[in-house]
């Protein structure tokens, strides 16, 4: 049992650097490395207890998988698996199904520590494969993105370092468990860095950027699971340290205000759905106990969001409004888009009920008023015009997608069964009528008003400026 | 625990110091300096108090430090270089950068004399690696800056090799000591040698340094024939002093290298070549008599820069045939004069002195064949002696490519080789004068009768990059059979 | 021993690759793969006593690891990791002069 979940760890890493010696056989491998994941993520969920894995001795490495860290798993190996599959024709080559495959294995790692210090390795292997991916054409404003990003995280990072060994001072030991007797200043810098790094509130500003400059296939694997392995260690320190679950419930619902806000009044697709995103982390910490479920339903809307809108003709939602899409791919959107919005058959409807069922009191409206934002924003998607029309791709690039469409959107049908005890009347009314108040918020105020928001703060010296401000607060939040 | 303080503020001054001209780039010609003096006098203070310290700075796993007499002589040598190639630099336009390498490099060669154990000892070198990589490729030029590559690949490569062996030492001693190589097997103390050999360019490992120091600029390569491939040599030495079996290995390789540089330097056409194939000789002197070592270690180091210095910032060219057509001024011809004799061992001189003391600790088997090779440095510097030297019209042309600090440069390490002589003065008997004197004419007989005739160019196929690399496998198999050979008696 | 043997083979590869490969870069990728084994060697040596962290715990004893060599090793990662930055910094100024990065044309162009 143990063996097996060391294989599971170390399998894409061994993958990834096999796909170097054997070149040919690059998507094989790199596939073989999510079905791995995915099915491992299957017998997790089988297994009555967690697994707890104390490697060496008490200063070792420490895992914890249990189906929290199951649904975070799961998400990675479907999203991996869909964003291989839409790569399948394209002409990329090996080095980048290679990072693929080593940017899955370290967020899986990520996904299973329980120390800081390993959780820290994890994350800074996934930084530099996510560089490299976003890097991968080449180009000036690729290499600036990928730069600007490992910057941020790397400055990140270092604040984190800085708090996980004064939580070692204070318990002789880098286990999440430790938190509970760390001093304020260890948790606020900790904090710190995790925010940062899963693109959460003010801090995760870097994100709009860097998720719409990428590719489609990178922006998706960064928007569905990267950041996750972020927010992954703040869920996980939320359930095991009583104290902290406040402060996260807190950032929770103030980033899916502030993401919701502004990707309701955003122009462009891709930057639209990166503030998404940004508001949708809010939901899996608001609330931390059923965040799992969250995170899967998200995972595999965005990435398949992101897939679509690398296939629409323009980036532009006025331009949009103009071309019409062809109506297959419309479906496509509508299905991820309604999925989102929270709308029953769909997996969201479930994990947007279990969240809103597991908020405390005074969460309820902001995290309401956010569900409206997202219905809102994704109506921006659904009244787009279609029509019947051939494709412009080559029809095997559009294999590729379809068949990640089909694992995503497949995978979001599928997870209905989950929280299948979700379709009550009462909760099938409740988000059918926040989407019909988005919608009429829509067609009557959002689609004429046009504001446009200084990205000042998107700026890269105010990023780095900004995480002192949130050790400020972040210090102050735990010490009261 | 005053000394304690005294010596830790001296090795760390010099990074404070090269750090401090980066703050303030205005003074760093006298940061510089006072770094070097710095050292000037604790070194002076070492040689006078004849006292040995020794250090153990945390606990037995820390670093140690041995200082004494042998380590100030190697100190004074690196501190009057750096001086001297200061005092050299001081009118031309170089930047804060060169400066604060120079000093970084005079003070992790600073390290690497007075640390005694291993692992101080590979960081100390490694620093010195990096500093003279820099150095070498100051000019930013296409060549340069392979010269400096190649330096720091063969060194870094050696360094490899050294640590693997440092690592069997601590197996079989839990420390990093010196004189944990007691206990070592024979595989540890051949890869250590290896390192170290490579490092300080003994013998056929050291290879790598013709190209380097000839190519380098002038004041580098002066710095780094005076003083950095000493701190390669220096841990030998200091190895076959403390360890009993060593003494005769470092002995025997001391004994080739003094003949295969001499060979080399002979048959050399291009000055900077010679003198750094020269350099690979004299470090086999140094080797050759571990007891004696400093002294003859601070006389190389000032002649050899002295030369350096004045082949490359004062001659007219650096090809001995064209230097034989043209006539070179009289006062810049007298520098390379008092600098050649001294090396070659003439009396009055401190390299009479060092040579003297040298051959007095000989073992029985190395006399006859070190003798062949002060014979064999007589030739090589009778190239220099025998130049045409004249007053002409062109010759003030010539002065003015004469380097500006040049003057001041070489009458301080003229100077310093003279009152060198102080440290051995009763090397002045009658039988040592006349067997130097013999040597020298026997030496200058030699040179008139074989050069004038002979036009032989050695091959340089050993000095390509791969084969330096290639070298040292063998090196390492022959050390091994050695030391092997050696402990199984 | 079995180990040690691996990790001596690394070594010697990286040292093969050296003397062999033609290309600059690759000269250097070999080096780092020579120091690579290098670094295993210590920590391989370090760990024969046992695996576990020597700090006391309670009064049982177990089989620890030396932290010596390992310590030490950190300097000589963090020395090979510049030492190599600077070294492609100086391959990445030849090669615009030399674009295969031969290290035979590169030492033909450049030796005197």
């Amino acid at each position: 049992m143990n063996d097996l979940s060391i294989a599971w760890v170390t399998a894409p890493f061994f993958l990834g650097f096999l796909i170097f010696l054997v070149p040919k056989l690059d998507r094989v491998l790199a596939l073989l490395g999510a079905l791995v994941s995915c099915s491992y993520a299957v017998w997790v969920f089988l297994q009555p207890s967690p697994i707890d894995l104390q490697l060496l001795d008490r200063f070792g490495v420490t895992l914890t998988i249990d189906a929290l860290s199951g649904y975070f798993i799961l998400t990675n190996a479907l999203v991996t698996a869909a964003v291989i599959f839409y790569c399948w024709q394209t002409d990329k080559t090996a080095f980048f199904y290679a990072q693929t495959i080593i940017i899955h294995g370290s967020i899986n790692a990520a996904f299973a520590s329980t120390d800081f210090i390993s959780l820290y390795v994890a994350l800074e292997v996934s930084g530099i494969a996510a560089f490299l991916l976003i890097a991968y054409p080449r180009s000036d404003r690729s290499i600036w993105v990928g730069l600007r990003y490992l910057c941020v995280s790397n400055v990140a990072m270092l604040f984190y370092l800085v708090g996980a060994v004064l939580v070692y001072q204070a318990t002789h030991s880098f286990n999440f468990a430790g938190l509970d007797a760390a001093p304020p200043e260890a948790i606020a810098l900790i904090f710190m860095g995790l925010l940062v790094k899963g693109g959460i509130f003010v801090s995760g500003l870097w994100l709009p950027l860097t998720h719409s400059e990428s590719e489609a296939p990178v922006s998706a694997l960064l928007s569905g699971v990267v950041v996750k392995a972020g927010v992954y260690p703040l869920v996980r320190c939320a359930l095991m340290v009583e104290e902290v679950n406040p402060i996260v419930r807190l950032f929770g619902v103030g980033t899916a205000l502030l993401g919701v806000f502004y990707a309701v009044f955003e122009k462009d697709t891709k930057r639209m759905l990166a503030f998404h995103t940004i508001s949708q982390l809010g939901f899996i910490l608001a609330a931390p106990v059923v965040g799992g479920f969250y995170a899967l339903t998200h995972g595999l809307v965005k990435s398949a969001l992101f897939l679509i809108s690398s296939k629409l003709p323009s980036r532009n939602f006025k331009e949009l409004q103009k071309q019409p899409i062809s109506t297959p791919i419309w479906i496509a959107l509508v299905i991820a888009s309604f999925s989102i919005s929270g709308f029953p058959m769909l997996a969201g409807f479930g994990a947007k009920v279990l969240t809103t069922k597991n908020l405390l009191p005074w969460q309820v409206i902001g995290m309401n008023v956010a569900a409206l934002g997202t219905a809102i924003s994704f109506a921006k998607f659904i009244f787009l015009p279609h029509q019947r029309s051939e494709p412009r791709d080559n029809p095997s690039t559009m294999r590729g997608f379809w068949l990640a469409m089909v694992v995503l959107l497949g995978g979001l049908i599928a997870a209905n069964s989950v929280y299948y005890q979700a379709y009550t009347l009462k909760n099938i009314i409740k988000p059918l009528v926040t989407i019909g108040l988005g919608w009429l918020a829509y067609w009557f105020i959002f689609k004429r008003v046009t504001v446009k928001f200084p990205r000042a703060i998107e700026r890269f010296d105010h990023l780095v400026g900004v995480m002192s401000l949130m050790s400020i607060v972040l210090f102050w939040l735990v010490l009261t | 625990m005053n000394n304690l303080i005294f010596t830790i503020g001296w090795i760390v001054l010099p990074f404070c110091l090269g750090f401090g001209i980066y703050l303030i780039p205005k003074l760093h010609k006298f940061f510089a300096l006072f770094g070097a003096i710095v050292s000037v006098g604790y070194a002076l203070q070492l040689l006078v108090s004849k006292k040995t310290f020794v250090f153990e700075l945390l606990d037995n796993f820390g670093v140690t430090l041995i200082l004494d007499e042998l380590s100030g002589y190697f100190i004074l040598t690196n501190a009057l270089v750096a001086v001297a190639v200061i005092l050299y630099c001081w009118r031309t336009e170089k930047t804060a950068f060169f400066y604060a390498q120079t000093l970084i490099l005079h003070g992790s060669v600073n390290a690497a004399f007075a640390c005694a154990d291993f692992i101080s000892l590979y960081v100390a070198l490694e620093v010195s690696g990096i500093a003279a990589f820099l150095l070498v490729a100051y000019p930013r030029t296409d060549r340069s800056i392979w010269v400096a590559l190649r330096y720091l690949f063969v060194s870094n490569v050696a360094m490899l090799f050294y640590l693997i062996g440092a690592v069997l030492v601590y197996k079989s001693n839990h420390s990093f000591h010196f004189d944990g190589l007691v206990n070592a097997p024979p595989e540890a103390v051949a890869l250590i040698f290896l390192g170290l050999l490579v490092k300080g360019g003994v013998f056929v490992s050291g290879l790598w340094l013709p190209l380097t120091h000839s190519e380098a600029e002038t004041p580098v390569s002066a710095m780094l024939s005076g003083a950095v491939v000493k701190a390669g040599v220096y841990p030998l030495v200091r190895c076959a002093l403390m360890v009993e079996a060593l003494d005769p290995v470092v002995r025997v390789f001391g004994v080739g290298a003094a003949l295969i540089g001499a060979f080399y330097a002979f048959f050399e056409r291009d000055t900077k070549r010679m003198l750094a194939l020269s350099t690979i000789s004299q470090l086999g002197w140094i080797l050759a008599a571990p007891q004696v070592a400093g002294l003859y270690a601070l006389t190389h180091g000032l002649g050899k820069s002295a030369l350096f210095l004045t082949a490359g910032g004062a001659f007219p060219s650096r090809n001995f045939q064209e230097l034989q057509q043209r006539s070179i001024d009289p006062r810049i011809w007298m520098v390379a004069l008092v600098a050649s004799l001294s090396i070659s061992g003439f009396p009055l001189l401190s390299g009479f002195a060092a040579k003297a003391l040298t051959t007095d600790r000989l073992l029985p088997w190395q006399d006859i064949i070190m003798n062949v090779g002060a014979v064999g440095t007589a030739m090589v510097y009778a190239k220099f002696i025998f130049l045409p030297h004249r007053q002409q019209e062109q010759a003030s042309e010539d002065r003015k490519n004469v380097a500006p600090g040049f003057s001041m440069a070489a009458i301080f390490l003229l100077v310093g080789l003279i009152a060198a002589n102080g440290f051995y003065i009763q090397a002045y008997t009658v039988g040592k004068i006349g067997k130097a004197i013999a040597t020298i004419v026997l030496g200058w007989l030699a040179y008139f009768a074989i050069t004038q005739r002979v036009e032989f160019k050695l091959p340089r196929a050993l000095e390509q990059f791969e084969h330096l690399i290639g070298v040292m496998s063998l090196m390492l198999i022959v050390l091994f059979w050695m030391v092997w050979a050696r402990s199984g008696i | 021993m079995f180990l040690e043997a691996c990790v001596l083979a690394t070594t010697l590869c990286g040292f093969f690759g050296i003397v062999l490969k033609k290309n600059l870069v690759m000269k250097i990728v070999a080096m780092d793969v020579m120091s690579t084994g290098v670094i295993a060697y210590y920590v391989l040596i370090a760990s024969r006593d046992g695996l576990f962290t020597p700090i006391l715990d309670g009064d049982q004893t177990v089989a620890y690891a030396d932290p010596v060599p390992q310590a030490v090793i950190l300097t000589a990662i963090v020395i090979g990791f510049s030492i190599q930055a600077l070294m492609l910094v100086a391959v990445m100024k030849l090669s615009r002069d030399n674009p295969t990065l031969e290290s035979h044309e590169i030492e033909k162009n450049n030796t005197p």
